[in-house]
């Protein structure tokens, strides 16, 4: 086992940022991207206020415990997946470095992961941090969307483990959808949804207001969110599971026990219709958002449709899943049905358009679950600087003193059959 | 955070999510995790030949053989005890928990894991501060190679116990860095009467070392403590264990930690910069284009 020092893998996400070691299978450390420091009333331009003197710049908390601090103020230097305050990012990655993983970074390569669309300066001020700062050996940045791809590998064939597929991420604030072909992001295509995590919460608690008398009112978000993720799953069609329920009711309907934070009395609460409601607001997001009304699937089909015509075909047989979002039992086989629905009315049309001249090739519509689905990002990570080809992949910190930071600006594509 | 923790959070995290969900009754899953630490230490959790209830705890050291010379084993089987098991191949130390038997004060226990990496350390100071205090001179001096090109010197007078470290530098700018550091920490005995000498010295080996074949080089640096009996009494000496074994760590997260501070110093340098710029921008042409009220536009000749 001795020899190289295992690689680190740090993913760092708008809500929270996932830290651990290449081989293994779930991240070490799962921590907000917060930060708490100290600062000054003093006026002008804000670089210049947070300057201080002595040993200030090293007091300040990450993660959790920057919430638990007292007299500091809480700053997130990630906001929609780009960096946007340097100065904190770089003292964030040395807490996530020194503190947490306890590794010294000249004996480690690193991967960190970047949103797609990221500018390639970005990833050059990354890579300025962590060469001239932390020394570090090696790093490869790789792009979320392409890890999460390679996460599904794991379950498939060798001969399977291509880079062309659409990505389905849904964390809790916003859902992407992101065709890549070959390994590269088709950026003009990608597409957001403001359906994800948190719309099902709020949803499932409002369904409970309407009903439940017994949930006190200060838990009743977290009390939302454990029947989102206890009991929750789709279902195949709403009328019928409304009958099911109504017929068997003992069957189906579930009781789930809380206790009150303040008084320390149980309560408990009934589960119903909430169990399938909840996550039906992806494919019927007219129930709980009127202004946005397009289902998932649909989405995911105009997406396609928009992609280059010769990535579509394979687009369409690689949906890949991704988040915490994705992990409701049958939302795989559901947005397979319904997005096949989709597409074989219009191969239907197009015939009868054609008349009896044309008969199209049926398209092959695969949705892809896997059981790491939860942090796919990271595992694909993970899994990638396992591999030996990462350390041929990987910028040297010879090469970066030789080329300078621009050489990060393009990480290459690998671990692929291609 | 000024000085480093001894603890690694991550194998307690790791460790404490499982006895929690083996104390709250819920099958217990699949374990195989690596983790690292400072001095290339590399963890290894696991679950004991398929048997998914007995968690396996083992822990690599390049150098243990060097520890076990002074009593690195002993140590650890006294602070261990029945955890204590068979060293998985490749590894040097294992303990084994039991997640059936989980005992009541297991937050402890798990503290004490976090520390696993601290007390493989432990033995050499240990040993080499009973000398001390026994007065017994002419030991040997204990060598721990504890980084491949990084090496530790532990001697014992009846007075005292020198600690040497060695240390690498791989960017020439964290020599001066180190250089500047280490000036501090001299100084820094005169605000506090009781902190131990520091000696640093760039390129050669300080005078106790000069027999052996310690490395010189342009990169090199040589760090002695001097502890004296105020350190290394029972009452201080764990903490002095916890400070020393992490020292060359300490030094290099600080000098990285300058370096961030001075590349904050630069953006904001920077902004001030590009706002003299901005406003440098010469003035555009006064045009003499004016308008009359009913808005048509005339060009007055002066």
């Amino acid at each position: 086992m001795l020899g190289r020092l295992p690689p680190c893998v740090i993913d760092v996400g708008t809500g929270y940022t996932k830290l651990g070691f290449a081989p293994n299978k779930e991240p070490q450390m799962i921590i907000p991207s917060a930060i708490a420091i100290k600062e000054s009333a003093k006026v002008g331009d804000q670089t210049v206020r947070r300057l201080t003197k002595g040993v200030e710049d090293l007091d300040f908390y990450i993660g959790d415990e920057a919430f638990d601090a007292k007299g500091y103020s809480i700053k997130y230097p990630v906001r929609h997946g780009l960096v946007e305050d340097w100065d904190l990012m770089e003292r964030f990655l040395e807490h996530c470095i020194f503190k947490y993983l306890r590794a010294e970074p000249e004996d480690h390569h690193f991967l960190l992961t970047e949103p797609p669309l990221n500018t390639p300066e970005n990833r050059e001020y990354t890579a300025e941090i962590m060469f001239e700062t932390f020394n570090v050996p090696g790093l490869y940045i790789a792009v979320q969307a392409v890890l999460a791809l390679s996460a599904s590998w794991k379950s498939r064939p060798l001969h399977e483990r291509i880079l062309t597929g659409l990505v389905v991420d849904s964390g809790d604030g916003v859902t992407h959808i992101i065709p890549v072909a070959e390994g590269y992001v088709i950026g003009s295509c990608i597409k957001h949804i403001p359906i994800a995590g948190r719309n099902i919460t709020y949803f499932i608690q409002s369904l409970l207001r309407e009903r439940e008398i017994g949930i006190p009112p200060e838990q009743s978000l977290e009390t939302a969110k454990a029947i989102k993720e206890r009991y929750s799953y789709i279902c195949p069609d709403i009328a019928k599971e409304f009958a099911k329920y109504d017929s068997e009711p003992s069957k189906w309907l579930r009781k789930y026990d809380g206790i009150n934070s303040v008084t320390k009395q149980p309560f408990s609460v009934d589960v119903g219709y909430e169990r399938f409601l909840g996550p039906e607001i992806f494919f019927h997001p007219e129930f709980s958002n009127p202004d946005f009304t397009t289902p998932i699937s649909e989405m995911v089909d105009t997406v396609i449709q928009n992609c280059p015509i010769d990535v579509r075909r394979p687009l369409y047989d690689n949906i890949v899943l991704s988040g915490g979002s994705t992990m409701f039992k049958d939302f795989g086989r559901r947005l397979q049905r319904d997005i096949k629905r989709v597409v074989d009315a219009r191969l239907k049309r197009s015939e009868t358009i054609a008349g009896d001249n044309l008969k199209p090739k049926p398209i092959d519509v695969q949705v892809y679950t896997h059981n790491m689905q939860r942090y796919a990002v990271w595992f694909g990570g993970s899994m990638l600087a396992s591999s030996p080809e990462f350390y041929t992949v990987c910028h040297s910190k010879k090469d970066y003193e030789e080329y300078g930071p621009s050489i990060c600006r393009h990480n290459p594509v690998f671990g692929t059959m291609m | 955070m000024i000085l480093l923790e001894t603890n690694n959070r991550v194998v307690e995290e790791s460790i404490s999510v499982r006895i929690k969900n083996a104390l709250a009754g819920n099958k217990p899953e699949n374990t195989n995790i690596f983790i690292s630490d400072y001095a290339g230490v590399l963890f290894h959790i696991s679950n004991l030949e398929g048997q998914k209830n007995q968690l396996r705890v083992s822990i690599a050291l390049k150098f243990y053989t060097e520890l076990q010379q002074h009593g690195a084993t002993e140590l650890l089987n006294r602070v261990y005890g029945s955890y204590v098991t068979e060293p998985e191949s490749g590894f040097n130390f294992s303990l084994l928990v039991d997640l059936e038997k989980i005992p009541n004060d297991w937050e402890l226990l798990v503290k004490k894991i976090g520390q696993f990496k601290r007390n493989c350390f432990a033995s050499v100071f240990e040993k080499y501060f009973d000398f001390q205090e026994k007065g017994e001179e002419g030991h040997k001096r204990a060598v721990i190679n504890y980084r491949e090109d990084e090496t530790m010197y532990v001697e014992a007078k009846a007075d005292r116990v020198t600690v040497v470290f060695s240390t690498v530098f791989r960017d020439s700018d964290d020599i001066v860095l180190g250089k500047v550091f280490m000036q501090e920490l001299r100084e820094g005995r005169r605000a506090s009467q009781t902190s131990p000498q520091v000696l640093f010295t760039h390129k050669e080996p300080p005078l106790e070392l000069q027999d052996t074949n310690a490395r010189v080089g342009d990169e090199v640096g040589y760090i002695t403590f001097v502890l004296f009996p105020r350190h290394t009494n029972r009452a201080a000496r764990e903490n002095t264990i916890d400070l020393i074994h992490m020292f060359r760590d300490y030094l290099h997260y600080h000098i990285k930690c300058t370096k961030a501070y001075i590349h904050s110093c630069m953006r904001a340098k920077t902004t001030d910069f590009i706002k003299v710029l901005n406003r440098a921008r010469p003035e555009s042409k006064k045009s003499n284009e004016k308008k009359t009220i009913s808005g048509r536009s005339f060009i007055r000749k002066d």
